[in-house]
């Protein structure tokens, strides 16, 4: 997931001068791509994410002498673009925060209990080919209060361990694999929704183009 | 594994109607920990009480499948991409920002 030369870069890091060009470069080349999947995964579109990406080189341009080489430098960026993206009040506002409760994940009826969506059969790869399963399953996500998001996308979609999503939010292990939990509950809840399966088909044409980059 | 996904609902199709014969308490205390069986975190003692239940509560298992599913499409997601122009164009502000606050 984190490429090679994040680790041998981690090394170097605390020789780097904070005011180098030279070296903000080297930054942002190596990580300008992981970061904006992150960013665009946490705010759900491009242009929010863009701005996101850049609070976050900026801050780490300013911040080169605090980070001290003992952590990878993709955690340390993770870090700070988790933080970034606490702060920043957006014009199009997510879910506003709240509690997830595990009773509320119960299902009430039959139907609940399986997804709703075209995926019998099919690898999650070839499920995802789907449009309007990708807009249902990035609709759920852009649903989640953002504490609970930034858990999902760092553990389920970025790939980190449960120990590295801990580091960069400031939380505990179990703190971590109990939000992820109501996170994915409250995902699977989404696509489990009576009538979704034939909203996906009834919508075709609203759902076109909701991911354009 | 999808095949095997495949049949398995296929035979929880027709049970998953079935009334429950335990205590929906039980269910919850399942429900707590799914996220740790699949990820494959809990004890084999824990597991086994685990699957002992699934075996005998078709609305569990067809949970824990849909759940199992639902973590399985998070993961692979389509990574969106930077475009070489905006990758360009987002560093320039980046300097220009610097630059302007280091004055």
């Amino acid at each position: 997931m984190i490429p090679s030369s994040t680790i041998r870069r981690s090394r170097a890091s605390s020789s780097m001068d904070p005011q180098s060009v030279k070296n903000f470069d080297t930054l942002y080349k190596d990580h300008a791509d992981l970061m904006y999947r992150f960013a665009h995964r946490l705010c759900g579109e491009p242009e929010a994410a863009k701005d996101l990406v850049q609070e976050t080189f900026l801050n780490a341009y300013r911040g080169f002498d605090k980070f001290r080489g003992d952590a990878q430098i993709s955690t340390w960026l993770y870090t700070i673009a988790s933080r970034a993206c606490l702060r920043m009040r957006r014009r199009r506002k997510g879910a506003p925060e709240r509690e997830l409760s595990l009773e509320e994940f119960i299902p009430t009826s039959d139907g609940e209990f399986r997804l709703q969506i075209p995926i019998d059969g099919l690898s999650p790869e070839a499920a995802l080919h789907n449009k309007q399963l990708r807009a249902a399953l990035d609709t759920a996500i852009n649903q989640l209060p953002k504490k609970y998001k930034m858990v999902l996308v760092l553990r389920d979609m970025e790939g980190l361990s449960a120990k590295a999503v801990g580091s960069i939010m400031g939380l505990n292990e179990r703190a971590v694999k109990s939000r992820l939990h109501r996170a994915r509950l409250f995902v699977r809840r989404h696509l489990s929704a009576r009538g979704l399966g034939e909203a996906l088909i009834d919508h075709n044409h609203d759902s076109r183009g909701e991911r354009r980059n | 594994m999808a095949q095997r996904s495949a049949s398995k609902r296929k035979r929880h199709a027709s049970t998953t109607r079935q009334p429950h014969t335990h205590g929906k308490s039980r269910c919850l205390r399942i429900l707590r920990q799914l996220s740790a069986y699949i990820d494959d975190e809990l004890s084999t003692n824990i597991c086994h009480e685990i699957r002992r239940h699934l075996g005998a509560c078709p609305n569990c298992e067809t949970f824990v499948t849909s759940l199992r599913q639902t973590v399985s499409l998070c993961r692979h997601s389509p990574a969106p991409t930077l475009s070489t122009a905006d990758r360009a164009l987002m560093r320039e502000k980046i300097l220009k920002t610097k630059t302007a606050s280091s004055r």
